[in-house]
């Protein structure tokens, strides 16, 4: 099993963050093939590739793009990398080793809406990579691939980065617009939707990508939107970055073609579960999916191809932004429902009722239940509570908090009821620290 | 607003079938037809967020074939209706066609208990000492929505600071408060002073005040009406009395011209030895005045009314000696023989809380003894005449101002004069509304406005010519507006200068087409809240000031502080024989007085007042007595009994009546007529208290607005401007601000409101103070006109234009110039 390196060209290509390494291996052609067509061929291109959002919802990005009405004479686009999903780890590997793809992905997005300027917005830990991102930027101004007459075409974009002060919520497009804009990162009611006058940034119409979806675009326009559509497979073109962490032998970020197995993945590239060990769980879009129930390094689950469309259907979880925590034998489910819940619950925006006090009032309970002093009936109640968030809150965080809950129940109960009438707290897993404890 | 131009779209609502103007939420079309769908963070006068997610309901669409647009059935005939796979807040989602919404359904009862059930999970259940009990959406929708009991631990239960003062006025409770937002919401949107904000995130997400001082704004008051839990209450009313206990009499805030109305919450108080008590003002709806909003003067400045330095009986000066005690028979008799015995040379100075029946009582003793010489006091705005003429037209509403519309804001600090006008203007600024701020300096307005055009100061009546000249394109707008209501102040002018602005003001409107219809018109940013009436009655400031230049031999002055306001005062009124003072207060010239008459505030009496909208406005009784105060109209007319002119009147109300049979302007005016109400939208108080708040429902009347000249169809005449404007080195404007010195506001009166009193203070062009060598903070004297010399601090922030000083009248217990005069600053 091999990795496919369209995103992470720096392990084929040392040095490929410097703008003359990059162009001298074809970096900003995309951009001037691209300048050269029309605005709508672009999109069409892009459509044609099949290339889905990977920030985690797997919209197909040229139909995102062709929601921009033209008319209006303001747009914008703004690169999504608030990576703040929990176990996501894979759009700093690529701002910090391989910048220029993503400035000029982000260009031809512009360019193809015919934005005005792209922001970068980055998490608020990301200080140092956008200071780099500034110094990435000012190398493609002075080789005249961004600011006025990009690369001789007449067609002007600027772009800004922007670090925001360190808020999961602020991943979420709507909160992260107004974070954006200066205000409280919370989401915004929709509609307007961002493409729509009066949605986007300061009101106008602006298209909202992820890194690795920007990050894909130049390869599509170079090589054509059939070539992209080989690689992975119908639904799922494409290649994907793995956040694989946990208790595995070698956690790391691994590009490799959409159809991959779960075993190939954990097995081939991540050296296996930590000590030999036996894996019990996988949760295959960090914290906010549903928990997989695997039942040890056998389980033929291990063999579902990791696309959009298997984890769906034969997993009950979701591919998200491909953040796989692995858990092994040892570890307690019911510390991991708890770790998750404490986690949305420090970032649990408030804005709106069921995710601000549901997610306050599981973590309480959770805890009782840690300590051993919970009855049976408070694992059916933080269920019931965690159903009554679902499907009836603002953003998708409320049903991201109460994800955790329903499936480590509905997977684990034999976990939950060890602490009922436990007065004790059980063993931190020996894997703590690797889960961020 | 519904037009005839806005589409009508088919919704059902419930099985049954109704049409409802495109682009109004669910919320209101439901409510619009007694469909209750609870909210906590949807307040109907702000933008819907969607937040607190009460508002969860069913919605479909019904079905309709592609091609043909016809109305897809199914097996049993019915439309085929696509419900959305979630609930749907109803607030955040607009009426369309073929819109199908369901207000219960098991699903919705469901969300609603689990949204009320979260809401409660840390929510204190100190229900019986919260101000907001029995008044309290909370508790109000937790009886009809909410589980039974609760599921949350009670060790687990968060907890919070209960005492937190956000400012002077107001207080937070952070364990009550229920993130709806409404405050923070409010203070953007509809009073434009961004002062509230969310602060941390998810359960530790709190409201702070971003400003300093805390909470720095007119209006922080209607935040404690809106907000839907007992989080936010009043200084001055937080652990006073249980809403159950208290009745809600309606009346009228006097402050100011926009004629606010108001309910006073009244019991039975031990404070104030058993009687009826005023134990807080809140906002009573009038969609046309105020809306149901009202300032925090108003709502916070009735402890006058109660003030140890009330005056209580009536007092009668022996000759050559001192005043003492007298039976109101004696002190009657006394000012009976005073005016009989003047041969005519009587005159009336009425002050601006004289309500129409106390004027018109007035003119009619005047009349009695020979007299027509009526000053209204402050003798400070000319042209009440000319909006009685031009004035705004029948009907207007300022909430109707938009898209297409204009307002034109000149020569006043609106947010210092009339907070509620400019609340108003703001919000129709911001539906649309093209609003331009002409006056020689910076005012707050400014910040809502479209276009600021400054004038030289005094030059307020050549403003039109300049606007022409100079900035065409701000006159065009204001020239083709399909509306134009402009508010003309008299700030930096002579009384001349401001008769000179509004002839101007009222030309433009002639000229432009901008009179006799509704939502046209002039509106004269008048002290007090009673000019209009005063002019109606036969009151004018240019009678003051021949009165001022001619004393009278007997001077009757009606609620008038002639010298707390005027430093010229104390030298014109001792060239006065005798002075009659019917008045509140102790004040100055009531020291002089040889007949002194303890009239009643308008919280013991009813009354009626006409706002500068020309809105007659009755109020009625609230507290109880206070020594042997009588209505003022009550005073007068025992004194004309006396002198034989008839038979005093037993009731306002049949003051009133004589009003309209004399004065064509009041027909229509009987009090039967101004208790008048109707429904309004959005509904509040009582069962509605989750939907509008806790202002109340208007059960007192709306008032009857009188007919401008223009909307009776008479021809309207152009009048010359005769522009005056001082001249000098240095020029003093007096300016208003609502917090000052006034009766109001005094230390003794309500500590609460004297801590938002600003310092006595100067303001000071950068370039004069460079060149009189005063430095920002410094010490300095302020001489103008016949004013004593005042010592000030100098600001020196860029407020004043260069030539002219800021000098605001009321901050220190000595007058300061009244009108505009040259003067000078010097260093102390």
């Amino acid at each position: 099993m091999k990795t496919m390196n369209i995103i992470y060209r720096e392990k084929d290509i040392p040095n490929i963050r410097e703008y003359d390494v990059y162009v001298a291996n074809g970096g900003y052609d995309a951009l001037k093939k691209a300048l050269g067509q029309k605005p709508t061929e672009v999109i069409d291109t892009v459509k044609a590739s099949n290339l889905r959002g990977r920030g985690g919802a797997g919209f197909p990005t040229g139909v995102k793009w062709s929601f921009i009405p033209q008319s209006e004479p303001i747009k914008y686009v703004v690169v999504n990398c608030d990576e703040s999903e929990t176990g996501t780890f894979k759009d700093r590997q690529i701002i910090e080793n391989n910048p220029h793809q993503l400035i000029e992905g982000a260009l031809i997005a512009a360019y193809a809406i015919q934005a005005t300027a792209v922001y970068i917005y980055l998490r608020g830990e990301f200080w140092d990579q956008a200071f780099d991102l500034d110094a990435r930027i000012e190398e493609a101004r002075k080789g005249g691939m961004v600011g006025k007459n990009i690369a001789g075409s007449g067609y002007n974009c600027e772009v800004y980065t922007h670090v925001g002060a360190g808020a999961y919520i602020c991943g979420e497009e709507s909160a992260l617009l107004e974070s954006l804009e200066g205000k409280l990162g919370q989401p915004r009611v929709r509609p307007p939707f961002p493409a729509n006058k009066g949605g986007g940034l300061y009101g106008e119409p602006t298209v909202i990508n992820n890194v690795e979806t920007l990050a894909n675009v130049p390869w599509i326009i170079t090589n054509g939107p059939d070539a992209f559509k080989k690689i992975g497979t119908e639904q799922s073109a494409g290649t994907k970055i793995f956040c694989v962490s946990g208790n595995v032998e070698k956690p790391a970020n691994y590009e490799v073609p959409m159809g991959t197995t779960i075993r190939e993945l954990l097995f081939d590239l991540a050296g296996g579960i930590s000590g030999g060990r036996q894996i019990k769980a996988l949760l295959p879009s960090g914290g906010s999916g549903p928990i997989i129930r695997i039942n040890g390094n056998d389980d033929p689950i291990l063999d579902t191809p990791c696309t959009y469309e298997d984890i769906a259907a034969k997993t009950g979880s979701i591919l998200g932004s491909a953040s796989f925590i692995v858990i092994d034998e040892t570890v307690d489910i019911t510390w991991v429902a708890s770790k998750v819940t404490k986690f949305f619950k420090h970032e649990s925006c408030g804005k709106c009722t069921p995710c601000r006090e549901g997610t306050y009032w599981l973590d309480k309970t959770l805890d009782r239940i840690m300590r051993g002093e919970a009855k049976e009936s408070d694992v059916d109640l933080i269920a019931n509570v965690a159903r009554n968030m679902q499907g009836v809150t603002l953003c998708a965080l409320g049903d991201f908090a109460a994800n955790p809950i329903i499936h480590t129940i509905k997977n684990f109960p034999e976990d939950f009821k060890s602490h009922i009438g436990a007065a004790k707290t059980p063993a931190a897993p020996k894997t703590a620290a690797a889960a961020g404890d | 607003m519904v037009t005839a131009m806005t589409k009508l779209v088919k919704v059902i609502i419930d099985d049954r079938e109704y049409d409802f103007p495109a682009g109004m939420n669910l919320v209101d079309a439901a409510k619009q037809v007694d469909v209750t769908i609870p909210v906590f963070c949807y307040h109907p006068k702000m933008k819907p967020v969607g937040m607190c997610r009460m508002c969860l309901v069913e919605v479909g669409n019904i079905q309709k074939d592609r091609a043909t647009g016809e109305v897809l059935l199914d097996d049993s005939g019915n439309p085929q209706i696509r419900w959305m796979p979630k609930l749907q807040t109803a607030c955040t989602m607009n009426v369309s066609d073929g819109l199908v919404l369901r207000s219960t359904s098991k699903a919705v009862d469901e969300a609603r208990r689990n949204v009320v059930e979260f809401l409660l999970t840390s929510h204190p259940l100190d229900c019986p000492i919260c101000d907001k009990g029995g008044e309290c959406p909370l508790q109000n929708q937790t009886m009809e929505y909410g589980p039974g009991e609760s599921r949350m631990n009670f060790e687990d239960k968060k907890h919070l600071d209960k005492h937190v003062p956000l400012g002077d006025l107001i207080f937070l409770d952070e364990e009550r408060c229920i993130q709806c937002g409404r405050c923070v919401r409010f203070q953007a949107e509809v009073a434009g002073d961004d002062v509230l904000a969310f602060h941390e995130r998810g359960r530790d997400l709190q409201i702070i005040t971003v400003s300093d001082p805390g909470f720095d704004t007119y209006f922080s008051g209607n935040t404690t009406d809106i907000c839907p839990v007992g989080a936010l209450t009043t200084t001055d009313f937080r652990f006073g009395a249980r809403p159950w206990e208290m009745n809600s009499v309606p009346t009228l805030c006097n402050h100011c011209p926009v004629g606010c109305n108001t309910s006073a919450s009244t019991r039975l108080d031990r404070d104030f030895g058993g009687k009826t008590m005023i134990k807080r003002i809140m906002a009573r709806q009038n969609e046309q005045v105020n809306e149901i909003w009202m300032c925090d003067k108003g709502r916070f400045g009735h402890h006058f009314t109660r003030s140890e330095d009330r005056l209580l009986q009536p007092m009668v000066r022996a000759a050559g000696g001192s005043l003492s005690r007298e039976t109101w028979a004696d002190a009657v008799a006394a000012a009976a023989k005073l005016l009989g015995d003047a041969n005519g040379s009587v005159a009336v100075i009425a002050g601006p809380s004289a309500t129409n029946e106390d004027l018109f009582t007035l003119k009619q003793l005047a009349a009695g003894v020979g007299s027509t010489r009526l000053g209204a006091w402050p003798p400070t705005h000319a042209g009440a005449d000319l909006v009685a003429k031009v004035g705004v037209g029948k009907g207007t509403n300022l909430s109707n101002l938009g898209k297409g519309d204009a307002v034109l804001v000149i020569a006043t600090d609106l947010e210092e004069e009339a907070p509620i006008w400019r609340l108003r203007v703001k919000t129709a600024h911001d539906r649309g509304a093209y609003v331009v701020v002409a006056n020689a300096r910076k005012t707050r307005m400014d910040d809502f406005a479209d276009a600021v055009t400054m004038y030289q100061t005094g030059h307020a009546a050549t403003a039109f010519a300049d606007l022409r000249k100079q900035h065409p394109e701000v006159a065009e707008r204001l020239i083709n507006a399909n509306n134009l209501v402009v508010f003309a102040g008299a700030e930096g002018l002579t009384l001349d200068g401001s008769r000179a602005l509004m002839q101007a003001c009222a030309n433009f409107l002639i000229e432009t087409n901008h009179v006799g219809r509704a939502n046209n018109g002039l509106v004269g940013v008048f002290p007090g809240a009673n000019a209009m009436g005063q002019h109606y009655l036969g009151f004018s400031p240019e009678a003051t000031r021949d009165i001022i230049a001619n004393p009278p031999k007997v001077l009757i002055l009606a609620q008038a502080d002639v010298v707390a306001d005027d430093p010229a005062a104390a030298a014109w009124l001792s060239k006065v024989e005798t002075v009659i003072s019917l008045s509140l207060f102790d004040d100055e010239a009531t020291r002089q007085a040889k007949v002194v008459l303890p009239v009643q505030s308008f919280a013991e009496r009813d009354g009626s007042y006409t706002n500068g909208e020309r809105r007659v406005q009755r109020f009625y009784t609230a507290q109880g007595p206070i020594g042997e105060a009588i209505p003022a109209w009550q005073a007068v007319a025992r004194i004309a009994e006396k002198l034989g002119q008839g038979k005093a009147r037993l009731s306002a109300a049949q003051v009133m009546n004589d009003i309209v049979a004399a004065i064509p302007a009041f027909a229509g005016c009987k009090y039967s007529d101004l208790a008048k109400v109707e429904a309004q939208f959005p509904q509040v108080g009582g069962d509605d208290l989750y939907y509008g708040g806790t202002s109340y429902k208007n059960t007192g009347g709306l008032g009857v607005q009188i007919a401008s000249a223009a909307d009776n169809g008479e021809a309207v005449a152009l009048g010359d401007v005769k522009a005056d404007a001082v001249k000098g080195d240095l020029i003093v404007v007096p300016t208003v601000r609502l917090y000052n010195r006034e009766r109001v506001f005094q230390a003794s009166e309500a500590q609460l409101m004297a801590a938002r009193v600003a310092a006595p203070y100067v303001e000071i062009n950068a370039e004069d103070a460079a060149r009189l060598a005063i430095h920002d903070g410094d010490m300095v004297q302020v001489s103008a006109g016949a004013a004593q010399p005042v010592k000030v601090r100098a600001h020196v922030n860029g407020a004043a234009p260069k030539g002219t000083v800021l000098l605001p009248r009321n901050l220190q217990q000595t007058a300061t110039a009244l009108t505009i005069a040259a003067g000078t600053v010097t260093k102390v």
